[in-house]
């Protein structure tokens, strides 16, 4: 049995579903066996209408760089990644704690700035942070909270580690594909679920919706919550539109709304209606031309004075970016001792400032080992992959390095953790993380699952949907 | 209900409707085509451009009125703004721009017969009309099927009957006015058996044919403009399309069909009294008038309905589309 696993290796990375050639770890015993009974034939017609079920339902990012506005489905891999409850609970109370010291950082860097005086973080670091807003220096979003979403990349190391690569507190995207991952596999694979013990996702836009209206402005009883989006022409509009449709609430765009006295309305076939939490899935700087870019088109003229007001909450906050900064990334375990008090619970990855003298120049000195990225961009963009790139791309990020030192930091290239993954009839191992999401109102929140992203190049480390990646289910079993 | 939804449902039904209409005018054609002696094939296809409208166009782009280069010029043809890959794609379009308030199964459907139009060619489509055009026409119809039975029939829905009700009156009355003047005046003598296939022709474009059958026994001129503008219960008469237009606005508005409480449910009230009492003699003593004068009506209310539903009472200022579009690329984590 396990035709599909024929010459399957382990190679030298810590693999998600074999302890050894053909021998699972036992959360993915069953998956094994149900595997072995498939023929070559059976999974490519699975695979097949899986395919087709997500072209039909338009679950497809756009590629702009044709003129065609080309649409592609996210890649989506039939075999589920496993997660026992023993290391959810983990990843649960660690990203908890992470959360919870996220927003008390930005509640801080936005007041007393004590974190900053005490010298745990260069006060210039902070305030030369891209992500830091100083319009919003004293302001006090509703409930205090900033990071209402978070999502938090997390990585597994060679000996099979979790740890945090980076934050993502500004609006985390993809989360429409857990969902729509787990409706493909359900349709694809009905049987294995009930003996398997999977712990469900769906009622996910359920919490969102309930983590918004806990952080309704002060003094509304039954808010109007909506989500906005940049539009039709953005990426991730099938995500904008699903949440909205998941949650019953407006979709609405810049041009829907109008802010009059310090509250915000939107328009509608029978006049102007009051809005109290936005859920937006806009950047700040875009928000309000009044206050931010003024040739921002997509946000909404006087936005930005009626949030200051207390009328509106904004989610996420603004200003949000500072904590989850690149550079800012190697002091979040000092904060979790700051202001928690505790020790934290998931790692970070070890991480050199191209600011610090001697950071710098190991950087230089081993390029060709190390991982750089630059400290604002996301999606894959403004990285480079030492061991994988030509001598050339080196020198040209050595010369960006030096000419900026506060736009980059570097990592070791990590020994990812890899799992089976359908290549060309076959399995074979590739290169995976995991984005899990993390809901902040009036309590906290983790749905057991997230995304587990596949970077489906041979070798490659770059998982972004931009980057040649794709998409797997998570399971989060019940034991 | 914000503006732009109920804007955007409007002319994504609209769309459909148009594309669905525009299918069903060309396979009619193909199937009256095979009875017409070769001679007279451009004479076939000539009255099928003059329904659409765009006579410059398509002679601007191709040489002759034969079946293959109108068939490209109706389903494909990139400039064609109603051919029926562009309205499919803008019905698609306007869909996905309140994906979060149609059904999931509306969606799918639409989407779905975006991929099918989109993936045939022209030669398939020549070779095999009659297979591409029920395509379309039975995904229009799936489209509406699916339409009364998962969405709630609440304000939206409304605006998407509007829209369709409105497009259909339009395009029968553009069918009628075109064909009826081809037609006109070569009922008897040595054209009659051509002539009785091309009234055939005519009803089957609106789907006519056997409802007419039911209702009368003879093939006569008078006969087939009555029940294509006046038919109280065949649901692409004018007169059907107007009414089920008005009780749309009027439970939109809620107010009753007898009150009007705006300016598209006046013009509306007007054209149905007036093709309710309408001896059908005066409207055939100059028939393309008569429609002229209906079409421009019909515009009139488009018009009104947009004025008082979709265009925001305080205008933000407009930007140019591209820098909109770039812009909304750029928000992503």
């Amino acid at each position: 049995m396990g035709d599909l696993f024929n010459g399957y290796s382990t190679g030298e990375f810590f693999d998600e579903m074999f302890a050894a050639p053909g021998q699972p770890h036992p959360h993915y015993q069953r998956l094994y066996e149900r595997l072995g009974e498939l023929s070559r034939a059976d999974y490519d017609e699975r695979l097949r209408l899986a395919d087709i079920a997500f072209l039909y339902q338009g679950i497809t990012f756009t590629v702009y760089s044709s003129q065609d506005g080309i649409e592609r489905i996210f890649p989506f891999d039939l075999v589920p990644r496993i997660i026992p409850q023993s290391e959810w609970q983990l990843l649960d109370r660690g990203l908890r704690q992470r959360v919870t010291a996220l927003n008390m950082f930005l509640h801080d860097v936005y007041h007393e700035q004590r974190i900053m005086r005490e010298g745990l973080i260069p006060a210039d670091l902070v305030l030369g942070a891209a992500g830091f807003c100083d319009q919003m220096v004293g302001v006090d979003p509703p409930g205090g909270v900033y990071i209402h979403i978070n999502g938090s990349d997390m990585v597994r190391d060679e000996r099979g580690r979790y740890m945090v690569l980076e934050d993502n507190g500004r609006s985390p995207s993809g989360v429409s594909y857990v969902l729509e991952n787990r409706s493909a596999m359900k349709r694809t694979f009905p049987r294995l679920f009930g003996r398997t013990g999977v712990l469900p996702v769906e009622h996910y836009p359920q919490a969102l919706l309930e983590t918004l209206r806990s952080v309704a402005p002060r003094g509304v009883e039954q808010p109007t919550v909506v989500l906005l989006t940049p539009g039709v022409y953005n990426s991730a509009y099938f995500e904008h539109s699903f949440l909205a449709r998941q949650m019953g609430i407006e979709l609405v765009e810049g041009r829907d709304l109008i802010a009059y006295d310090n509250r915000i309305y939107m328009r509608t076939i029978r006049g102007l209606q009051p809005v109290d939490v936005i859920y937006r899935r806009i950047d700040d700087a875009f928000l309000d031309p009044l206050a931010f870019r003024s040739d921002s088109t997509l946000g909404c003229p006087g936005l930005f004075n009626a949030y200051r007001a207390g009328k509106v909450t904004l989610a996420n906050a603004v200003g949000t970016g500072v904590a989850d900064d690149k550079a800012i990334y190697p002091f979040v375990p000092a904060m979790i001792r700051f202001y928690l008090s505790e020790e934290p619970l998931l790692a970070n990855v070890p991480t050199y400032r191209a600011t610090e003298p001697s950071d710098c120049t190991y950087i230089l000195q081993n390029l060709d080992k190390l991982v750089v990225k630059s400290v604002n961009e996301s999606g894959g963009y403004g990285m480079l992959v030492g061991p994988h790139a030509s001598a050339a791309e080196r020198a040209d990020f050595a010369e960006k390095i030096r000419a900026k030192p506060r736009g980059f930091i570097a990592q070791p290239t990590l020994a990812l953790s890899r799992h089976p993954t359908f290549v060309d009839g076959h399995f074979e191992g590739r290169h995976v993380d995991f984005r899990p999401y993390i809901l902040y109102g009036s309590e906290i929140t983790l749905v057991p699952g997230g995304l587990t992203r596949v970077a489906l190049r041979k070798g490659s480390l770059v998982v972004n949907s931009s980057q040649g990646g794709g998409s797997k289910d998570t399971w989060v079993l019940d034991e | 209900m914000l503006s732009r939804v109920a804007e955007s449902l409007f002319w994504m039904s609209r769309y459909l409707e148009r594309a669905e209409d525009v299918a069903r005018i060309i396979a009619v054609n193909f199937q009256a085509s095979l009875d017409a002696p070769d001679a007279s094939q451009a004479l076939a296809w000539e009255p099928v451009i003059a329904i659409t409208g765009d006579r410059h166009m398509f002679t601007a782009a191709f040489g002759s009125f034969d079946e293959a280069s109108v068939t490209a010029f109706l389903t494909r043809h990139p400039e064609n703004p109603n051919a029926i890959l562009s309205c499919i794609g803008r019905a698609r379009e306007n869909a996905r721009a309140v994906r979060e308030q149609i059904s999931r199964e509306m969606w799918e459907e639409i989407n779905r017969l975006y991929h099918v139009v989109y993936g045939a060619d022209v030669d398939s489509i020549v070779r095999n009309p009659y297979d591409f055009f029920s395509q379309i026409r039975n995904g229009s119809h799936l489209f509406q099927g699916v339409t009364d039975a998962t969405m709630a029939h609440s304000e939206g829905w409304e605006f998407i009957q509007a829209g369709k009700y409105l497009e259909r009156a339009d395009k029968t009355a553009r069918i009628l006015d075109v064909k009826y003047s081809v037609l006109a005046g070569n009922t008897g003598g040595e054209g009659a058996p051509l002539a009785s296939l091309q009234w055939i022709a005519l009803l089957k474009s609106c789907s006519a044919f056997e409802p007419y059958r039911r209702s009368h026994s003879q093939l006569q001129a008078w006969r087939v403009v009555d029940f294509l503008l006046l038919d109280r219960t065949f649901p692409r008469s004018v007169a059907f399309c107007i009414e089920q237009t008005r009780r749309s606005l009027a439970r939109i508005s809620d107010s009753p069909l007898d009150r009007p409480s705006n300016a598209a449910e006046r013009l509306l009230g007007r054209l149905y009294a007036e093709l309710t009492y309408l001896d059908i003699r005066e409207a055939l003593a100059d028939l393309h008038i008569y429609l002229d004068d209906m079409q421009h009506k019909l515009n009139a209310v488009g018009d009104s309905i947009a004025q008082i539903y979709f265009v925001p009472s305080v205008l933000p200022p407009t930007l140019a589309a591209p820098s909109r579009y770039y812009e909304a690329q750029q928000q992503q984590q």
